[in-house]
């Protein structure tokens, strides 16, 4: 009941019941979360699923049936509903078994972020300047003033000016392509726009007249963090993860498309495009069918998120 | 010396592509020009081979890459050499197949000194010019030794020839201006102002063909051993002058107009344009907005072209001088699985190549062993290894591997290598094999695999520097490359096989050089470093306008015979 007595007067009324059924009000009602949503829940439920729905193994080569004559992938039929890829490996199986990859990717890497990206962003903001006590030789101390605020901000600004896909070839090129290096380049780059949001945010909040409340109450600094900051911002959090993962799954497709991502022969959207561009003139659906994926669940991310953003908007509540 | 992505696109790079040959002409009718020829030739330089006619016109090419060097000493690459054939030319050439002819030389050389001394002379009016067309003077012998002896400089900028050593130290005295002792080989000699005479070390039944080679192009005495200063002004006694040269976008040759052979130049000017996608080339020759590709067809249209009657008749294509091979490290440390002669052996049967041919739409012919048709020493009837996994996997079974091995195979990201090594994989999954894919840039993955044990097991490809089995052994499959920077990836050494290669070196009866070749063949083939898969087949579209275009043998893309229809 402090808590709220003391927020009373302010904006901060996100985390009370009645401003997060408002929330849920205007959710429900718009139909951007509805189709967002469902298209989330149908391409992971594909993506799970894929060992059972696909009907064949995404990487094994049907060199005779999946192949003409020539050598070139064929359309459709019976046995390849999508047709066969350029080495006569199903098409229907191997885009869903890249949703597999994507969203790995997309969730792993993007919970990396959010996690760094909180972390380096609040404690930013709540710590600011840190004393440290040295023990010099003599008994004597000496106190350092760390600014710690402005280290971790601009490290932050620096990562955020990196040349990512320069840094992302040449990771590779030194240490050689694997899942968990694009899960570490994309979750290492893409925490500093969290972090810059989260942190802006908790400078405003941490001078907010509850936190002051707390500290003069004696509360530690953590628990202040912890209890009374961090649940204003689960909101936007939650928008900013859900966007994030459209923009991750679109990294990880540029760099498989650029041939430093996810190793041979694991398929991946991305992947699939680039080994088929040669084949956009005289067989279109080879490039067009895993364009269409990435298409379709970044829309269904971006759609979730932009209707979670309107939701958690206050001036909506109207 | 000529490494290549097995690509259809080349990567000019480092070390990289060279030469590449095979023959418009079948293999029987190929002269191989292994022997020394031994009396001065007949006629005049009789230039370049072909029926063509001045017409003038502009004509352009397209490349993937960009010329790396216009520095004879050091460019290495498939566009490299092109660009370097027409403003510079050689002591000798080849005819349109593989035959040598004078082009510089005024003759074929005599030889004598039981095969260890070459006198050559030297064409009168010869003259070198300047980029922008003007005359710097006549050739004479001392350009054609300081231009070798350029070649052998272990400080020319940016760095030493990639074949001082290898092409020309068997030239008496090269070795020591290799190792910075001297500055001239003794063995180069100017006897007369146009004769020039050869000394080597050992009778060497290839020393014509490097002759022939870009490496051997003849500068100015004074050209500077800077390979950046000669590229902003290069000096020749080409048919052509560049007149322009902007990086990563285009180069222009013009016509050179006081060149010493009448008749020629065919055009008035030839543009490169580099960094052009192939399938952007395609179209634009299409559409008439190109006359020629420098790079084979690109795999989304190549059914499409092939078969289409219209093309017909512009679609040019020939089985280049190549092989492309999976390499076994055969000294894995540890006592790999790979370095048993037993588990190579039975790898030998393990891999689909008519499946590989399938997925690359036929551009190739099955390679059973190491020497592609077209190469003098090719031997039809060698086929140690047949497809057959059941064997396969019975001898890794009996080899103590029943259940097989886990190792990695390295290519590099050229299409379509990482197509190809992900058909090897699925073929070796199969016999028990579990290998995962690296796919590295060219030049990387070059890197890796001339270190030692860096790859043991890897896909690439190698086309002939020039027309001779020694191109095939000694830089590849001896002892003395199976070292760090040799091109020897699977460290092969067999101390008895380079015995047999040292005599064939030395043999000057070319029927028993290439008998003797042949039985290298088998003999590596049995300790089986590699499984050879392929060699490629070339196929590039020309434009309606093009006149007289071949693919030549050796050079592959040779255009000073090019010209363009009249009218056009």
């Amino acid at each position: 009941m402090t808590a709220q007595l003391v927020a009373a007067g302010t904006d901060y009324e996100v985390s009370d019941a009645r401003g997060r059924s408002r929330a849920w009000d205007v959710l429900r009602r718009n139909p951007s979360f509805w189709a967002g949503s469902a298209m989330v829940v149908a391409v992971i439920v594909l993506a799970v699923a894929a060992p059972v729905i696909a009907p064949h193994d995404p990487d094994q080569q049907y060199r005779r049936e999946g192949l003409n004559a020539h050598g070139d992938p064929i359309g459709p039929s019976a046995a390849f509903p999508l047709g066969t890829d350029l080495l006569g490996r199903d098409e229907l199986s191997r885009l869903l078994f890249g949703a597999r990859t994507s969203l790995t990717v997309g969730i792993v890497a993007n919970a990396i972020a959010t996690l760094v990206g909180v972390a380096v962003g609040s404690i930013a903001a709540f710590a600011g300047n840190v004393t440290v006590g040295l023990g010099l030789p003599g008994g004597r101390r000496l106190a350092v003033t760390v600014p710690l605020e402005t280290i971790l901000m601009r490290l932050t600004d620096a990562i955020l000016s990196f040349p990512v896909l320069l840094l992302a070839i040449a990771l590779v090129a030194v240490i050689g392509a694997s899942l968990v290096l694009v899960v570490a380049v994309i979750a290492g780059v893409l925490w500093t726009g969290i972090a810059r949001i989260v942190y802006s945010r908790m400078v405003v909040l941490r001078d907010a007249e509850f936190v002051l409340a707390a500290r003069a109450l004696g509360v530690p600094a953590p628990r202040i963090l912890v209890r009374h900051v961090l649940p204003h911002l689960t909101s936007i959090i939650a928008v900013y993860a859900t966007l994030g993962i459209a923009s991750t799954i679109l990294f990880e497709a540029t760099l498989s498309f650029l041939g430093v991502g996810v190793p041979l022969p694991t398929a991946t959207w991305g992947q699939m495009i680039s080994q088929h561009l040669g084949y956009y003139d005289t067989d279109p659906r080879l490039v067009v069918l895993p364009g269409l994926a990435i298409m379709i669940t970044i829309l269904a991310f971006n759609l979730l998120g932009d209707a979670l953003a309107d939701a958690f908007d206050p001036h909506r509540w109207r | 010396m000529a490494r290549h992505a097995t690509a259809r696109r080349w990567m000019a790079a480092l070390l990289a592509v060279g030469l590449l040959g095979g023959a418009c002409t079948s293999a029987a009718t190929n002269q191989p020009s292994t022997g020394p020829a031994s009396s001065p030739g007949a006629s005049t330089a009789t230039s370049v081979p072909s029926a063509a006619v001045a017409t003038g016109g502009t004509l352009s090419i397209a490349w993937n890459s960009d010329i790396q060097y216009f520095d004879p000493a050091k460019g290495y690459d498939v566009v490299s050499w092109p660009a370097e054939k027409l403003i510079y030319e050689q002591l000798l050439q080849y005819d349109s197949g593989t035959k040598l002819l004078p082009l510089l030389a005024d003759g074929m050389p005599t030889v004598s000194n039981g095969g260890k001394t070459y006198t050559f002379k030297l064409h009168s009016g010869v003259k070198f010019v300047n980029p922008d067309g003007s005359v710097l003077r006549e050739m004479n012998a001392d350009d054609v030794v300081a231009s070798i002896n350029r070649v052998l400089d272990p400080n020319l900028k940016p760095s030493a020839s990639p074949v001082a050593g290898g092409f020309f130290g068997n030239i008496v005295g090269a070795a020591d201006v290799i190792a910075g002792k001297a500055k001239a080989a003794s063995g180069l000699k100017k006897i007369d102002d146009l004769t020039v005479e050869f000394d080597l070390n050992q009778a060497d039944a290839t020393f014509l063909n490097i002759l022939a080679t870009p490496f051997a192009s003849v500068l100015p005495k004074e050209a500077p051993h800077d390979a950046a200063q000669v590229a902003t002004k290069p000096i020749g006694t080409g048919p052509y002058v560049l007149k322009a040269y902007t990086k990563g976008s285009q180069a222009t040759f013009a016509a050179n107009k006081s060149y010493w052979q009448a008749g020629q130049p065919f055009l008035d000017e030839i543009d490169f344009k580099v960094g052009v996608d192939d399938n952007a080339a395609i179209q634009q020759i299409q559409a008439g907005q190109l006359d020629l590709m420098g790079d084979p067809l690109p795999a989304g249209s190549f059914t499409q072209i092939t078969t289409d009657p219209q093309y017909a008749d512009r679609l040019v294509t020939h089985t280049l001088v190549d092989t492309d091979y999976l390499f076994f490290d055969t000294q894995q440390p540890n006592n790999g699985p790979l370095s048993k002669l037993a588990v190579r052996q039975a790898l030998e049967y393990a891999i689909d190549k008519d499946n590989i041919l399938k997925l690359v739409h036929g551009a190739g012919v099955k390679a059973d062993c190491i020497f592609p048709p077209d190469l003098p020493g090719y031997d039809p009837t060698c086929h140690p290894y047949t497809f057959d996994q059941a064997k396969a996997k019975q001898m890794l079974a009996d080899a103590g591997y029943p259940n097989g091995f886990s190792s990695t195979l390295y290519t590099d990201t050229t299409d379509p290598d990482p197509q190809i090594v992900q058909a090897l994989q699925q073929d070796l999954a199969a016999v028990g094999v579990k290998v995962n894919i690296v796919t590295e840039e060219f030049a990387t993955f070059l890197d890796r695999i001339e270190t030692p044990h860096k790859a043991p097991m890897g896909w690439v490809g190698w086309f002939q520097d020039y027309p001779d089995p020694s191109d095939f052994i000694d830089p590849l499959l001896s002892c003395a490359t199976a070292v760090q920077g040799g091109a020897n990836a699977p460290l092969y050494c067999n101390k008895q096989v380079d015995q047999m290669a040292a005599q064939a070196r030395g043999e000057t009866d070319p029927a028993k050089r290439l008998q003797a070749y042949q039985d290298i063949q088998k003999a590596i083939m049995a300790d089986a470093p590699w499984v050879p898969v392929r060699h490629q087949k070339w196929f590039t579209l020309v434009s309606t306008r093009v006149n007289n275009f071949q693919l030549h043998p050796v050079w592959n893309y040779d255009l000073r015979s090019v010209s363009l229809k009249p009218g056009s």
